[in-house]
């Protein structure tokens, strides 16, 4: 699964990525992070949106609605937001393909 | 009409042996160079360039953040990507982010020459014309309901312009810093001008609303007042009226996006709600649990035909957005 988030993951100034179920249960997560108990909650209150992009004062976060859940992207200041959504772009086809007819669970290696 | 064609390129000596090679086309286009995206971005701010070459490797910022740049803010110039790192994937993502032309190095200049002359031949595939006004010229584009992309020039001051027609209908301008209608009336006020048409128009977001009569009206009573003050001043767009209720919070966003941006930001709306409230306390939750600090601001994009972008303070400011509006700009000038 890893091999789909390569080029977001070598991207300058991407510091991980993780992969909710819509329940917000962690299927995916690259470096292990500590995951703060809002975090599930806030992607389950995201309901239909499709995409948020968010600054804080020292970091960002990026969530992209998926067809398996959502992706969340942490993000120093200075990563480049259009080659974010471009390389999300080309790794959600891969991911949906993943996620198909063997049971989405099977397929993501969970990081605990 | 001079064209000219901006190269970029972090290897200087690829930059020389491109600038001396191209040199015998110099009657056709001429040759802008650029070490870095950055670099570019300021040229492309200051010059009006007909076509880009990039390469994908540089410092400071990329060519795919430079191709997006240019996607985003200059549709209608044409990016041709050189690279010394080609693959299919980088190709496809190259195409995918809008180049018409993708050319692995090492390559042969004359080859390279070709696809610029290519590419250059459609900005004027509509035709020419010399010394007319623009402002007749202009309302023929609007009775025939021509699709197209006007390019300008003035002939006394050598000042360029750039106007987008999408079935008669003015959608954007773009002269100097000047986007949106203060472009237009700078435009508008030029007597002797020679132009080019390309039949397309690249530019889809729409930052012109008015009538093209009311701004060629408009254009004419400003240049006389000038005229007859004296006044050498740039006649600028008169401030919209908005029927919503101003607020401090909402008129100093106004402000910043209009300082930063010119009129073409893409902005639809600017108004105080806070049926966002909870939403934007999730998000303040979530800032302290990461250790991000102070929340700053979001983009929402819930699929729909506007997008918002959300400022937290006393009460929520919200900024509704055309999804094609220039959003990493907005935000970083937002979040400052």
């Amino acid at each position: 699964m890893k091999e789909i988030f390569d080029d977001i993951l070598a991207m300058e100034d991407v510091r991980g990525v993780v992969v909710f179920s819509f329940e917000g249960e962690i299927l995916f997560m690259e470096p292990n992070l500590e995951i703060e108990k809002s975090l599930p909650l806030f992607i389950q209150a995201l309901g239909g949106i499709r995409e948020v992009d968010l600054i804080f004062e020292k970091s960002r976060l990026y969530v992209r609605r998926t067809d398996t859940g959502y992706l969340v992207i942490l993000l120093g200041l200075f990563a480049s937001g259009a080659m974010l959504r471009l390389h999300v772009d080309m790794a959600l086809p891969s991911l949906k393909e993943r996620g198909k007819g063997k049971g989405l669970r099977s397929l993501f290696r969970r990081n605990k | 009409m001079v064209k000219k064609v901006l190269i970029v390129d972090d290897d200087q000596e690829m930059l020389l042996s491109l600038e001396e090679g191209l040199s015998k086309y110099d009657e056709t286009f001429s040759i802008l160079m650029a070490e870095d995206g950055l670099d570019a971005v300021e040229e492309l701010k200051d010059s009006m360039i007909s076509l880009v070459v990039t390469d994908l490797k540089m410092p400071k910022m990329d060519g795919f953040s430079l191709l997006s740049h240019i996607m985003e803010h200059y549709p209608e110039i044409p990016v041709i990507i050189i690279t010394g790192y080609s693959t299919s994937e980088m190709e496809k993502l190259a195409r995918k982010g809008g180049a018409i032309g993708y050319i692995a190095k090492p390559f042969m200049i004359d080859d390279l020459a070709k696809r610029i002359v290519t590419s250059l031949r459609r900005e004027a595939d509509g035709g020419t014309l010399h010394s007319v006004s623009s402002g007749i010229f202009l309302q023929l584009m609007e009775m025939e309901e021509k699709t197209c992309t006007v390019r300008l020039i003035e002939k006394s001051s050598g000042k360029q312009g750039i106007l987008f027609f999408l079935e008669g209908q003015l959608l954007d301008a773009r002269c100097d810093s000047l986007r949106g209608e203060a472009a237009a009336y700078e435009i508008f006020s030029w007597d002797d001008v020679s132009l080019s048409i390309q039949n397309a128009c690249p530019q889809k977001e729409r930052r012109i609303h008015r009538d093209l009569q009311a701004i060629l009206l408009d254009a004419m009573c400003l240049k006389d007042e000038l005229r007859r003050l004296g006044k050498g001043a740039t006649p600028r767009k008169k401030e919209p009226s908005t029927k919503k209720e101003k607020t401090k919070p909402v008129e100093r966003v106004k402000q910043l996006l209009k300082k930063e941006e010119g009129e073409g930001y893409g902005v639809e709306d600017v108004y105080e709600d806070n049926s966002w409230e909870s939403f934007v306390n999730g998000i303040k939750r979530l800032g302290t649990a990461f250790q991000a600090g102070a929340f700053r601001v979001a983009y929402i994009d819930r699929g729909e035909s506007r997008d918002f972008i959300l400022l937290p303070g006393e009460s929520v400011t919200v900024i509704a957005v055309n999804p094609k509006c220039a959003r990493d700009r907005i935000m970083e000038a937002l979040s400052e």
